[in-house]
C-alpha cells in the first residue's frame, strides 16, 4: 500500500490471559479509504479493530506489545489521552446502540461532552451530522422523539451521525449491517461510499460480498495473523495466499 | 453450500469440455469431408450447428445462474469467466467447421488442386492446438499451452504460404480461381480457429494464475 496512511501497526501482539489473539500484525491503513477486515469467527479482526481506539483497555488481563500509530504518533503510550483518541477514532457497533434519549440529544451528546454549549452551533452540528449520515430527511420532523422508536437501520445511521458529530478522522465499524435487512444494509453501504470522501473507514465484516462491494483495501485474518492485505480487487480476483483463496471461495471457515 | 457450488462448478466444466469437443469434432469432420470430398459427411457437420447453439445458450445460462446465486470470488470467479470465453471460442470453432462443410458441397465435383496444398497439415496442427487448449482447461495443466505463441506463428506462416501458392495456381489457369479462392478462405478459417485456441489458452492462464497474458 503506497497510499498515504493514517494508522499503522508494527509487530502488534495481543494476549487475552494466555490466549495469543493477535500475532505480529503489521498493517497500514490508507487515509480516506475504506479498509475491510475479513476472516472466520475468532480470527482477531474485531480485536484488531478495538486496538485502534484502545477499547481493549476496558478488558482485564489484556497484554499488548508492538506499535500502533495514528498520524505517526504512538497511541499506546501513557501520554495518550484516550478521550481525545476516541474522538478522533469513532466507532459503530454490530447492534445499533442509541442512547435512550431523543434523536437530537443522541447526536448533540458528543459535542456537548467536548464543550460545545451554544444552541445554534449544536443545531448546526446535529443537522450536518444527520445529513452526512443520510438520515436527516427521515427524522427532521421528529428530532425530539425517542431514538428508540426508529427502525434498526435508522438507529444504525443515527449511531453513525452520533460518531460524525465529534468530527473524527477514522470511523471503525464492527459488523455494522449484520443486524439489518438488505435495504437498510444497502443504505449503510451507500453511506460508507460517501463517508470516505471525508473520513477513513475501517470495517469488520463476515460478509465477504459486502467487503468486496464497499472497500478499497481488504485484509484477511486467520488465527490471529494478518495473512494477506491488499487492494480489494486483487484479494477477491487473485489472492496471493492459498489460505485467502480457500477462505474466500468458501472452502473453509 | 460451498460444496454444492463446487460440485456445480465441476459439472459446468465437464459440460463445457463436451461442448468444446463438439465444436472440435465439427471442424475435424469438415476438414475430413473436404479432403475426401465427402458431401454426406459435410451435410452431417452442417446439421450439427443447432446442437452447438443449444449447448452455448444452456451453458451460458448455467454460468449466469452460478454467478447470481453464489457471487463467486478468486479462482471460482476466474473459472466461470474463463468458461464463458471457452464457450464462445468453441461455438466459433464449430461454426467455422460448418462454413468449411458448406464449401465442401460447392467444390467436390472436380479433383482437388495440388492435393489441397498444405491445408490437411495445417488443419492437423490447428486441431492439435484446440485439443491442447481444451485439455489445459479441463486439467488445469498449463504445460500444454506453453508453446502456443510459436505454434500460432507456424499457423500464420502456413496460411501465408497457402495464400501465395493459391495465387500462383490462379495465375496459371483462371479455371482454378474458384477452387483456390475457397482454399485460401479455408486457410483463413483454420487460422481463426487457431486464434480461438489461443484465446482459450490465454483464459486458462488467467483462470489458473490470475495473470493476464497475450498470445500473439
Amino acid at each position: 500500500m503506497s497510499e498515504n496512511c493514517i494508522i499503522s501497526t508494527k509487530n502488534l501482539n495481543l494476549w487475552y490471559h494466555e490466549k495469543h489473539a493477535l500475532e505480529s500484525v503489521s498493517m497500514r491503513i490508507p487515509k480516506k479509504k475504506v479498509t475491510a477486515l475479513i476472516g472466520p469467527s475468532g480470527c482477531g479482526k474485531s480485536t484488531l479493530l478495538r486496538c485502534f481506539n484502545r477499547l481493549n483497555d476496558l478488558i482485564d488481563h489484556v497484554k499488548i506489545t508492538g506499535e500502533i500509530t495514528l498520524d505517526s504518533e504512538d497511541i499506546q503510550g501513557p501520554g495518550t489521552d484516550v478521550v481525545t483518541l476516541r474522538k478522533k477514532i469513532g466507532m459503530v457497533f454490530q447492534k445499533p446502540n442509541p442512547f435512550p434519549k431523543s434523536i437530537y440529544e443522541n447526536v448533540a451528546y458528543g459535542p456537548r461532552v467536548h464543550g460545545v454549549r451554544d444552541k445554534a452551533e449544536l443545531d448546526k452540528i446535529v443537522e450536518q451530522s444527520l445529513r452526512h449520515a443520510a438520515i436527516w430527511d427521515e427524522v427532521k420532523e421528529r428530532l425530539n422523539d425517542s431514538a428508540l422508536g426508529l427502525s434498526g437501520g435508522q438507529q444504525q445511521r443515527l449511531c453513525i451521525a452520533r460518531t460524525l458529530a465529534v468530527e473524527p478522522e477514522v470511523i471503525l465499524m464492527d459488523e455494522p449491517c449484520s443486524a439489518l435487512d438488505p435495504i437498510a444494509t444497502a443504505k449503510i453501504e451507500n453511506l460508507i461510499e460517501r463517508l470516505k470522501e471525508d473520513y477513513t473507514v475501517i470495517i469488520v465484516t463476515h460478509n465477504m460480498q459486502q467487503a468486496a462491494r464497499v472497500s478499497d483495501y481488504t485484509g484477511f485474518m486467520y488465527l490471529g495473523k494478518l495473512i494477506e492485505c491488499g487492494k480489494t480487487g486483487q484479494i477477491f480476483e487473485h489472492p496471493k495466499e492459498e489460505l485467502t483463496e480457500n477462505y474466500i471461495t468458501g472452502r473453509f471457515g | 453450500m460451498a460444496e454444492k457450488f463446487h460440485t456445480d462448478l465441476k459439472i459446468l466444466k465437464k459440460d463445457t469440455v463436451a461442448m468444446a469437443l463438439h465444436g472440435r469434432a465439427m471442424l475435424r469432420d469438415s476438414v475430413d469431408a473436404l479432403i475426401r470430398q465427402d458431401k454426406e459427411l459435410a451435410e452431417l457437420v452442417v446439421a450439427r450447428k443447432d446442437k452447438i447453439h443449444e449447448m452455448e445458450v444452456k451453458l451460458e445460462d448455467q454460468c449466469y445462474h452460478l454467478i447470481a446465486l453464489n457471487q463467486p470470488m478468486a479462482k471460482d470467479m476466474r473459472v466461470i469467466a474463463c468458461t464463458l470465453k471457452v464457450i464462445t471460442a468453441s461455438l466459433r470453432i464449430g461454426r467455422y467447421g460448418k462454413v468449411i462443410a458448406n464449401i465442401v458441397k460447392e467444390i467436390s465435383d472436380k479433383q482437388h488442386i495440388a492435393n489441397l496444398m498444405s491445408i490437411p497439415h495445417m488443419a492437423d496442427l490447428v486441431i492439435d492446438m484446440v485439443d491442447d487448449a481444451v485439455s489445459a482447461y479441463e486439467s488445469d495443466n498449463l504445460h500444454l499451452i506453453d508453446d502456443f505463441s510459436s505454434r500460432d506463428d507456424t499457423i500464420d506462416a502456413l496460411r501465408h504460404s497457402i495464400f501465395r501458392e493459391g495465387i500462383t495456381y490462379m495465375m496459371e489457369d483462371p479455371k482454378n480461381i474458384s477452387r483456390c479462392t475457397h482454399y485460401i478462405m479455408v486457410a483463413r478459417y483454420l487460422e481463426r480457429c487457431a486464434d480461438h485456441a489461443c484465446k482459450i489458452a490465454e483464459n486458462v492462464q488467467y483462470m489458473e494464475t490470475g495473470e493476464r497474458v497475450e498470445i500473439h
